[in-house]
């Protein structure tokens, strides 16, 4: 019998950037094969190649032998063919109810053309049956549980009669005893000949449910073995492989005035009682597996969304309003993680984007226009963000000058301890290393600092002075890169080791 | 503050830029053929009629311009329109004091606006439905307040603002027009009111992430919305004589027309307020054109509906492009 899937020299470029470099695949029937790597080494992409959200650029796909044709591939045809992915309950429709959901591709109907939900229902309670989710097929699915939402979602796949089902990060949401019964169930389907390709960064996990593991490591396949010839420490190696440091850091004189702290941070299922702190002159790291909470706490420190607990100073002050307004007026500046969504004014000119905290902060009724031209050219030609005119829509821009015009407005408020997450996301290398220059030379100067928040490992042992690790919205250990290894700082990220944190 | 030198050049250069130098060559291509069809149309009087009547739309669509820049949009101003009427003639009535009359007019408007602001901010409405409130209310509330009945008698001093002409030639209301847009264009270009209701427009998220206290914004959006309402209201009834319940039915659809005429976008952070007086301009045009050319008042409504979805087609496709 062939094999059920057989991926063949895979490439994929983003913008001219490989992120894919000949990976190879196999899936057998049967087999829960897991897909390791570090964030961006290529996984997700891999795994939207075959659910059909991207096209590859090159490289041959087999199901069961037949070759699939590429050219025409689209997320509706994988699912026709029996691929599924099980992603963050993304297809089900919340307002429904589960026995609609089941039933939502395929409506049986009665001759007249009018829905029967007798059989729906039947339908319903049939597709429960096999992942033994004891629900009412009435119920509405915003009412379930996530881990409940995520069997529906397996038992969707399951009635479509997929052959191979996706998980990314299956276990992310859901509690120890769910994850017990998500377990029974891939090892029931299992024996069904469904092939399971299994995301996740928990190492135990993998040792408990997986059959074989590939690791991916900056586009390419570095290694695929069964679970039980692995030790977990050469899993490591190869998701960081050789090392090769390039450090951003500049040399200079942390200076030991407070310049922000936060104190007990605490959002229920968000993050636990953070505290840190961070001094003047200093880029203080952040770093933490995706879904670690590292954005939700951003979003909490800024005042976005609301925390329940703790308290939040800059410079000695208490910031007593928890909102985006009393963060910008005491100096605190935020880049979030989507710039298009919740940084910029794309359709308006470069020149209003750079100014708008400024005017923001100001208490005058008018503008003066000539003021206003000579900031944003000055800005323009400090950041160097390639423009034609300060005018131009910040919508023409690319995404390296789009993130210099969001620094630009920050440092045109004079804005004193800057929030970035995840600030080179999506960026080009070159672009980067400006980005990076640009951040140490805000911090440079007096009474600056600085919170960098990424998963990329290698960037933050490149740029943060001191590292705060978060894992399951804790923050679990505070390192100083010096010495540090990156495949130590997994070791933290992964959850295997600890430090306390001295905030 | 000063007004720089720059400024009158920018009136100019946003007056003739792209979409609006289009839209002002169609305006005077629609009044060159209006002018072969009737020998009415290209008479000293027709003119002044069409400049009078598109005076009230062109008020109406500055403050919905204000409302469609910042992402919005303000159903309410034909009713506003109504109430801030009937409030100035009661004003009028009991006190016959010409000035405590239009103070009464500004105030509904500015009341009503208010209202929008406070219940898109307070209830966290969207402005659609809001205003589709207060559009029901406003109309209510003039009927309720004139019992029905339209207001006459009023003082020659009143209706000099609508009638009169200035160097007995230029009418009063096209004067108040120049003026009004004038400042309007100052205040959206010049303040930093007028940024923050573009960057409202464009992305309300990244505007309040930059520290931008949203609520008055909205507040000051609506009430100038509101305003312009009413100012609209006071040069009508100074120029029919009268004060009636039932005015301004339909002009929100006019008003938001001309504002998608003159190329703002629906999704806000663009349009220039200029280019809606050039947008009230050509939909004045066509409803004196189908006057003149004798086709019944009724096509008037399909002719105003058809402009709203060809202008925000075309507003679309620039926008795919």
């Amino acid at each position: 019998m062939p094999d059920l899937l057989l991926m063949e020299n895979i490439c994929k470029s983003f913008f001219g950037i490989p992120v894919l470099k000949n990976v190879s695949f196999r899936l057998r029937h049967g087999e829960v094969h897991v897909l390791l790597g570090e964030n961006g080494a290529g996984k997700s992409t891999l795994i939207k190649i075959l659910s059909g959200a991207y096209t590859l650029d090159s490289g041959k796909i087999f199901l069961e032998g037949r070759e699939i044709d590429m050219t025409n591939y689209n997320p509706q045809i994988a699912s026709r063919m029996g691929i599924a992915t099980i992603y963050q309950n993304f297809h089900l429709v919340p307002h429904l109810t589960v026995a609609e959901n089941i039933s939502l591709a395929t409506f049986p109907v009665s001759r007249m053309g009018f829905i029967n939900w007798p059989k729906v229902r039947a339908f319903a309670e049939q597709a429960l049956q096999k992942v033994q989710l004891q629900v009412d097929p009435n119920t509405k699915v915003k009412n379930l549980t996530m881990s409940q939402q995520q069997m529906l979602e397996i038992a969707i796949a399951l009635v479509q009669k997929a052959k191979i089902i996706i998980m990314d990060e299956p276990t992310a949401a859901i509690s120890r005893r769910e994850t017990e019964t998500l377990f029974q169930i891939i090892r029931q389907i299992k024996t069904q000949g469904v092939g399971i390709i299994y995301i996740s960064h928990k190492l135990e996990e993998i040792r408990e449910i997986g059959d074989t593991i590939t690791i991916l490591r900056d586009g390419e396949q570095v290694g695929t073995m069964t679970v039980h010839e692995v030790n977990m420490d050469q899993v490591v190696n190869l998701m960081t492989g050789k090392e090769i440091r390039t450090d951003q850091r500049i040399a200079r004189n942390l200076r030991t005035q407070e310049i922000f702290r936060c104190v007990h941070l605490s959002a229920v299922g968000k993050f636990d009682d953070v505290s840190f702190s961070a001094r003047d002159g200093e880029i203080l790291g952040l770093t933490g597996l995706v879904g670690a909470g590292k954005t939700e706490l951003a979003r909490a420190i800024f005042g976005v969304d609301h925390f329940e607990q703790g308290e939040i100073f800059v410079r000695g002050v208490r910031v007593h309003h928890n909102t985006p307004r009393a963060m910008v007026e005491a100096g605190v500046g935020y880049i979030p993680e989507d710039r298009d969504t919740s940084g910029l004014c794309l359709n308006r000119p470069i020149r209003d984007n750079i100014t708008i905290v400024s005017h923001a902060k100001s208490r005058n009724f008018g503008l003066n226009l000539r003021q206003d031209n000579q900031a944003a050219q000055l800005f323009i030609r400090r950041l160097q963000i390639r423009t034609d005119s300060l005018e131009r829509q910040v919508k023409y821009l690319s995404g390296g000058n789009k993130q210099k015009v969001i620094l630009a407005k920050w440092f045109q408020a004079q804005c004193q301890f800057l929030i970035l997450d995840e600030p080179t996301i999506g960026i080009d290398v070159g672009a980067r290393q400006e980005i990076y220059r640009l951040i140490h030379d805000f911090v440079r100067d007096e009474g600056r600092g600085v919170l960098f928040i990424s998963s990329d490992l290698s960037e933050v042992l490149n740029i943060a002075d001191r590292i705060l690790v978060m894992v399951r919205g804790r923050i679990t250990a505070e390192l100083f890169p010096d010495g540090l290894t990156k495949q130590e700082l997994l070791t933290y990220c992964l959850g295997l080791r600890n430090s306390s944190p001295t905030g | 503050m000063p007004i720089e030198r720059n400024f009158f050049k920018a009136v100019f250069t946003f007056i003739t830029r792209q979409q609006s130098l289009s839209m002002l060559f169609i305006l005077l291509i629609m009044w060159v053929v209006l002018a072969f069809l009737s020998p009415y149309f290209l008479t000293i009087n027709n003119i002044f009629e069409i400049t009078l009547q598109s005076a009230v739309i062109a008020l109406i669509a500055a403050g919905e311009s204000f409302v469609i820049f910042s992402g919005g949009i303000d159903l309410s101003v034909g009713s506003v329109f109504a109430f801030s009427a009937i409030i100035g003639g009661l004003g009028l009535m009991a006190t016959q004091n010409i000035f405590v009359s239009l103070l009464a007019s500004l105030g509904g408007g500015l009341f009503a606006g208010f209202c929008n602001g406070a219940a898109i901010v307070k209830l966290k409405i969207p402005p659609f439905v809001a205003t589709l409130g207060m559009m029901g209310i406003a109309r209510g509330l003039a009927l309720i307040l004139s019992r029905g009945i339209p207001i006459y008698g009023l003082p020659r001093e009143y209706m000099w603002i609508g009638q009169g002409r200035v160097f007995g030639i230029v009418p009063v209301p096209t004067i108040i027009v120049l003026i009004l847009f004038t400042v309007m264009f100052f205040i959206l270009r010049n303040t930093r009111f007028g940024r923050f209701t573009y960057a409202l427009g464009s992305n309300a998220e990244a505007t309040r992430l930059s520290g931008v206290k949203i609520p008055p914004v909205m507040l000051g959006i609506y009430m100038i919305s509101g305003a312009f309402a009413a100012v609209a209201a006071v040069i009508e009834s100074a120029r029919l004589g009268t004060m009636q319940p039932a005015s301004g039915s339909g002009y929100e659809l006019l008003a938001i027309g001309s504002v998608f005429i003159g190329g703002a976008s629906i999704y806000g952070g663009e349009g220039n307020i200029f280019a809606s007086l050039i947008g009230a301009l050509i939909v004045t045009t066509i409803r004196n054109g189908l006057n003149i050319l004798g086709v019944s008042a009724f096509y008037q409504y399909v002719v105003n509906g058809l402009i709203i979805i060809f202008a925000v087609a075309a507003d679309q496709s620039r926008r795919a492009r």
